[in-house]
């Protein structure tokens, strides 16, 4: 058999990991967009208390400044000594935490680029400051947030396959075992799996793309 | 009448790190009442009007809205009473002209969204705007989108309305049609706080002009006594500049 005949044979097992690829991506962008709105939210109009504030500094400077791949293996190793945990649940844990920590990021300079005057006109009309947060501040920070927003769903997919390292059968580890049981042909494994994510990627981008496209309105070009 | 006193502002006072801005200001407004509130730079007005409805909290002193208390209690309540009006506009860069002057009308007077869109029709139809409903605050010139704040601000029916020098951030030739909306709702009857160095209107739309400075009123009283026979040499003073330059 050749290389293209094991490729076609194993082809469904690269479509599976190229799907666990897409629910580890869609739960960690998930969790963090949840969490990097939560920490948002609470940095910019939280309570100014420090015991509120640090951590959630302390929480995104260690999130952003370790490898994601030091990450997993903690994650994975560290709680499973305590409690039994997939590498799964370890990956989008992992991983979902560290999205939480840019996306935050992400959303608190969107929100920060909406003008004062924004919110200052809608309190002097007499709206609650969450109202106003609702109908005026976060439709403008969400137009502002969606590009680097599209660059943050870019490179997570390309990271979901670190997973790899910690036993994840994503798509690089399909691509893995189809290479060590036919001995070889790295490179046209590899091309193909690039070929995927690639093609992944772009779909994304084009989705995302025409969101922003839907939403877009005078006096918010980029 | 003391029960057409609208806004009763008495003996507020607001420093910022130790400055002293504001010294003690006490005015009143009555129903219809239109007054122009002049003075130089950092004088303490814009503080004072932004104390009003407490964008700006002051230190000291009380404020009453139709004879109810200004409180941090009530100020969402009172603050959809009182129409503010920006030197920067601050549409709601989001929505179009039409949802700019009905989205207060259904948040927050909780305004159903026919009667709102009615009311938002009429008020920019006041305001010379009605072809206007659907353009976004980028595609319109600055007096235009001073005009959609002003029908903003109208279309939530205001016991009083505070201008915050609504021609300053606009290129000479687009004042006009702002001063004359103002002008058509002082004769209108709009009460109306209007801080501006348009002393054209000032002498024509306003029943006082209260002269400001260094966190003082310095002097009060009708247009024809301020501009020919003020009784304070600073008022002169300021007068003469503002006609020079304005
Ligand atoms: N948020 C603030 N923090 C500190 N100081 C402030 C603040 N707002 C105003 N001030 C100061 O208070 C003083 C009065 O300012 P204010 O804006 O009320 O003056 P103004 O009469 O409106 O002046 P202008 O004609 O330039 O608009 C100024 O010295 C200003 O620097
Ligand atoms: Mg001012």
């Amino acid at each position: 058999m050749d290389i293209y005949d094991v490729l076609l044979r194993d082809f469904p097992f690269l479509l599976k990991g190229l799907g666990v690829a897409i629910v580890l991506l869609a739960a960690l962008l998930s969790i963090g967009f949840v969490l990097g709105m939560a920490i948002c939210l609470t940095q910019l109009y939280g309570p100014k208390s420090r015991f509120v504030q640090w951590p959630l500094v302390i929480y995104e400077r260690i999130f952003r400044g370790v490898p994601i791949i030091i990450m997993l293996f903690i994650f994975f190793y560290g709680i499973s000594g305590v409690v039994d945990i997939s590498a799964f649940g370890a990956a989008i844990l992992a991983m979902g935490l560290r999205s939480g920590a840019y996306q935050s990021q992400i959303f608190r300079s969107a929100f920060q680029s909406v003008p004062a005057g924004q919110m200052m006109a809608a309190r002097a009309m007499g709206m609650s400051k969450m109202s106003a947060i609702r109908n005026i501040i976060f439709p403008q920070a969400a137009r502002h947030a969606i590009g680097p927003w599209t660059n943050e769903f870019s490179s997570e997919i390309k990271e979901t396959s670190l997973a790899y390292v910690i036993g994840v059968v994503e798509l690089t580890r399909q691509a893995h075992y189809i290479i060590t049981s036919t001995q070889g042909n790295i490179l046209t494994v590899f091309a193909v799996v690039a070929l995927l994510y690639f093609i992944l990627n772009r779909t994304g981008n084009s989705l995302l793309y025409a969101f922003e496209r839907k939403l877009a309105v005078p006096g918010f070009e980029k | 009448m003391a029960n057409d006193l609208i806004l009763d502002v008495q003996d507020v006072r607001k420093a910022y790190d130790g400055l002293e801005v504001l010294k003690g200001i006490s005015f009143s407004l009555c129903k219809g009442e239109t007054k122009v509130l002049i003075g130089p730079s950092g004088s303490g007005k814009s503080t004072l009007l932004r104390c009003i409805n407490y964008l700006t909290v002051p230190d000291a002193g009380r404020i009453y809205l139709n004879g109810e208390e200004v409180l941090d209690t009530n100020i969402d309540a009172i603050r959809a009473r009182i129409g503010f009006v920006f030197q920067d506009f601050n549409l709601f860069s989001h929505l179009t002209v039409l949802d700019n002057v009905r989205i207060c009308q259904i948040k927050v007077n909780g305004k159903r969204k026919d009667a709102a869109t009615e009311r938002a029709h009429q008020e920019l139809e006041r305001v010379g705007l009605a072809d206007k409903a659907g353009a976004y605050p980028a595609e319109l010139s600055g007096g235009q989108q001073q005009r959609v704040s002003i029908a903003r601000a109208l279309a939530m029916d205001p016991e009083v309305l505070l201008f915050d020098e609504p021609t300053s951030a606009l290129d000479p030739e687009l004042t006009g049609e702002v001063v004359r909306v103002m002008q058509q709702l002082a004769t209108e009857g709009m009460t109306m706080v209007v801080v501006t160095h348009e002393m054209s209107f000032a002498r024509q739309a306003a029943d006082e002009i209260i002269f400001m400075e260094n966190g003082y009123i310095v002097e009060q009283g009708s247009p024809e006594i301020m501009f020919t026979d003020s009784r304070q040499e600073r008022t002169r003073a300021f007068l003469n500049v503002i006609a020079e330059h304005g």
